[in-house]
């Protein structure tokens, strides 16, 4: 597990950013300065300001709850409510098993950002829809990652002999087959994390995600886009936050797949 | 035969379905439907009775089965409605604005697929070295940008800096270039790592070896046999983008300023005409069940073994 | 007593088993002989419960076989157990499953006459020889005293030494248990030292049904004599009679 060392290095300071940004921003993100709006990197604006004024250091630091921590807290629902229909589909029989993987081909039908943007622009902007639009489409990939390792499992000789003896369906799943099927949810979670960042940013981009004046990565790039011939720098820094974070997650993934797999050949 | 009917049931329950879902989220969006029609078409000071009236004429007073039938209804037999707040039919107006998104999908996967198959091929027959690795640093990092972003920044570049390219807008095939080159190098980005793994897979399959044994040479075998055993993942990739190119269409559109299906769909959610979201998002799913399903019958026609037991 | 009653098995469309009747006594052992293909993984999951039967009954003492009451052997010793698990933890799981209380004296009598080092079941199933699984195998299958075990090719795994010493302690066991052993195999050997009766399976269907001895001294069918002939041919029989 020494090739995860950096890695984890990373993934502590990604939810240290989390948790204690604000504590490390400089500025309060929201106090508008006229005066010295659109700023270049100062003392008192390490980055810059943006269009009112605000401290774009602080932004970015307050933004990072918003674009990680909802992110964080939609991938764990997928998890949790796809895991759970890929087992129920896996250990259920034929019958459960195609209608519920009829109902996640339905979901998969809408491309994410399509369903997201509609569920958001319809239902109306705040927190719970977009937690709703970002979960509606993201527990699918987990189900289908749960119920084709869970299929294979029901064939091994230890899920029979469980049957046999009659042991209940939760301690099978419980016993039998969710130690295997974590680690391979755990890496599609980092995957789902990593495009739940990206949604979040795209929606608000497009102008349904986190309403103003609360700092988020994508719609202080939708503020900084119409200053793009001014002050380019200022629509820099947020894409570059969004891209670090996907790109340390997905790295993280890959590491963790690779490091899973060696573990697996391994008797 | 027991297997295609089976695909097609398959198709004809999720289409179904993805009608049942685009309804019900419409029909369960706050506030009054009749009225939101009525302001929408009107302005606030509409009056009750005109409210009662829409709420008959669009078949939303009786419930929610009959709303659904009378919605579904006109679509089966090809009519998607009337706008809610001009009233006009959204066919032909959709039918535009797809016509405007094609140019721009169809140069995106063009790029998308000049740019990955190569990368992938170079990276599969140098495992290993810094050549595969150089690759996926690439494919990673394009997977990781936003595409708006990258729309920015290939603006800030091409548009700003160098004044090579317009910005934004449409009209001639330059306008193309800079939203088809975001496009594009998103789909390679996410092609040329299930390429590099599909052609990987293939390399390890089982009859090679004994052509190596033969003796016959790294580049024909490369060419002769990985190829076409790489052509179901192919097939299969060019389905997943498809949602990938749509969900670009909208962000490019956006930050591009182009008409097309994109723009219609955000530019009808904000006017909250929900026939015509309903009817974007019904024919984008339809799209995506039809793509699915003509690849099913492709892999069942290709081996008829594979099918649907796994999926 | 275990009776299988006109069982007929479809699989797929396709008629795996096809109207087979046989019985079992507690105590006595059976042995399905036939080659690979015949039906036989299938007649036993057919009375497991893991397949359902087309038509046929099948019942223990009069009544359908409940959870519990049939036990597996299986052929791969180690499948049977979750390699994440040490031994202990699968061989008590039928215990938790049946709420039966934990009855270390039983464990230490059954490892005794399987010849298991209590400390062994501490282990992972990768962690011991195929032959002490195997053993484990069987006393996971005798922990919750069932009186029906079914053992599918219990020694095919295991080397010739092995699979003579496991036959003898498995015997040994059931004369003490007395529960009714249904095996399943194409070891004439293994079949002509323990087995009371003989059932031939021959595409789906019971080609032959006659006691041990009457078997052995000469087969009434054709296929039960070609059977028994490529078995002599092999030496299978001199050794195990041996």
């Amino acid at each position: 597990m020494r090739e995860l060392r950096p890695i984890f290095i990373i993934v502590v300071l990604l939810v240290g950013i989390t948790v204690f940004g604000p504590f490390l921003a400089p500025n309060d993100p929201t106090a508008i300065d006229i005066p010295n709006r659109l700023s270049a990197p100062s003392e008192v604006y390490p980055l810059g300001s943006d269009a009112m004024g605000r401290c774009i250091l602080s932004r970015l630091l307050y933004g990072a709850r918003w674009s990680l921590g909802l992110a964080f807290l939609v991938s764990t629902i997928g998890l949790i409510v796809g895991s759970l229909m890929g087992l129920l589909a896996a250990m259920g029989g034929r019958k459960i098993d195609w209608c519920i993987m009829r109902v996640t081909d339905i979901f998969l039908a809408f491309p994410d950002l399509v369903a997201a943007v509609v569920i958001v622009g319809v239902l109306g902007g705040g927190t719970n829809s977009l937690i709703l639009a970002l979960s509606v489409t993201s527990w699918t990939r987990y189900a289908r990652v749960a119920r084709g390792i869970g299929l294979g499992l029901s064939s091994r000789g230890y899920v029979i002999q469980a049957r046999l003896v009659g042991l209940s369906a939760f301690s099978i799943a419980r016993w039998h087959y969710m130690p295997t099927l974590t680690s391979s949810l755990v890496v599609v979670w980092t995957g789902m994390l990593a495009r739940a960042i990206l949604g979040i940013s795209a929606l608000g981009f497009l102008g349904f995600g986190v309403q103003p004046p609360t700092p988020e990565w994508g719609t202080m790039l939708l503020d900084a886009r119409i200053h793009i011939l001014s002050t380019p720098l200022q629509m820099i820094w947020p894409g570059m936050a969004v891209l670090l974070c996907v790109l340390t997650i997905n790295i993280t993934g890959d590491v963790l797949r690779d490091a899973l797999a060696k573990k697996e050949i391994r008797p | 035969m027991k297997k295609l009917f089976e695909i097609f049931l398959r198709a004809a329950v999720v289409l179904a379905g993805t009608a049942l879902v685009t309804f019900t989220l419409l029909w369960y969006a706050p506030g009054d439907p009749a009225a939101t029609i009525a302001v929408a078409r009107f302005d606030s000071t509409v009056s009750a009775e005109i409210v009662d009236k829409i709420r008959i004429e669009a078949g939303l007073d009786a419930g929610f089965w009959p709303a659904f039938r009378h919605w579904i209804g006109p679509i089966l037999v090809g009519d998607l409605g009337n706008s809610s707040v001009s009233g006009t039919p959204i066919w032909p107006e959709m039918r535009t604005v797809i016509a405007l998104t094609m140019p721009l999908a169809m140069l995106g996967m063009t790029i998308g697929l000049v740019i990955s198959i190569p990368l992938a091929i170079l990276a599969a027959c140098n495992q290993g070295t810094w050549i595969d690795r150089g690759a996926i640093a690439l494919a990673s990092l394009g997977a990781a940008i936003p595409g708006f972003w990258l729309a920015l920044l290939l603006i800030l570049v091409f548009a700003v800096k160098l004044s090579w390219l317009p910005a934004m807008g449409t009209g001639t095939a330059r306008h193309l270039i800079l939203p088809g080159l975001t496009l594009g190098l998103g789909v390679a980005a996410s092609l040329t790592r299930i390429l590099r793994s599909a052609l990987l897979e293939a390399r390890n399959a089982p009859f090679l070896p004994a052509f190596i044994r033969r003796g016959v040479g790294v580049h024909e075998r490369a060419l002769a046999h990985i190829t076409p055993h790489a052509a179901i993942p192919v097939l299969t990739v060019v389905g997943l983008e498809l949602a990938f190119l749509l969900e670009g269409a909208v962000m490019v559109e956006v930050v591009f300023a182009r008409p097309g299906i994109g723009n219609f769909l955000i530019q009808a959610i904000q006017a909250r005409d929900f026939p015509k979201v309903q009817a974007v998002v019904l024919l984008t799913a339809v799209l995506f069940v039809v793509v699915n399903l003509l690849i099913d019958i492709s892999y069942h026609l290709i081996d008829p073994r594979v099918g649907t037991q796994d999926a | 007593m275990l009776n299988v009653n006109n069982l007929t098995v479809q699989l797929g469309g396709r008629e795996i088993i096809s109207s087979i009747s046989l019985s079992v006594a507690p105590g006595k052992t059976l042995a399905v002989l036939g080659e690979s293909g015949a039906g036989k993984s299938t007649l036993v999951g057919a009375i497991l419960g893991l397949l359902r039967a087309s038509s046929g009954q099948i019942s223990w003492a009069g009544k359908p076989i409940e959870r519990g009451k049939a036990a597996l052997v299986m052929q791969e010793p180690r499948s049977a157990f979750n390699p994440r698990l040490p031994l202990r933890r699968s061989v008590l799981e039928p215990l938790y499953a049946g709420k039966l209380p934990d009855d270390p004296a039983r464990l230490e009598r059954l490892c005794k006459g399987l010849e298991i080092d209590p400390n062994m079941l501490d282990r992972l199933p990768y962690q011991v020889s195929i032959g002490q699984a195997q053993r484990a195998g069987v006393l996971r299958a005798l922990i919750a005293s069932p009186p029906l075990i079914l053992f599918d090719e219990p020694l095919s795994a295991l080397d010739a030494v092995t699979q003579k010493h496991t036959a003898k302690l498995i015997s040994t066991l059931q004369q003490e248990e007395g529960f009714a052993a249904l095996i399943v195999t194409h070891d004439m050997g293994y079949a002509a030292a323990h087995a009371d009766s003989i059932a031939v399976l021959r595409s789906g269907h019971i080609e032959e049904m006659a006691t041990a001895e009457n078997f052995f001294r000469s087969p009434q069918s054709q296929y039960g004599q070609d059977l028994l002939n490529a078995a002599v041919s092999l030496g299978a029989i001199e050794r195990a009679v041996i």
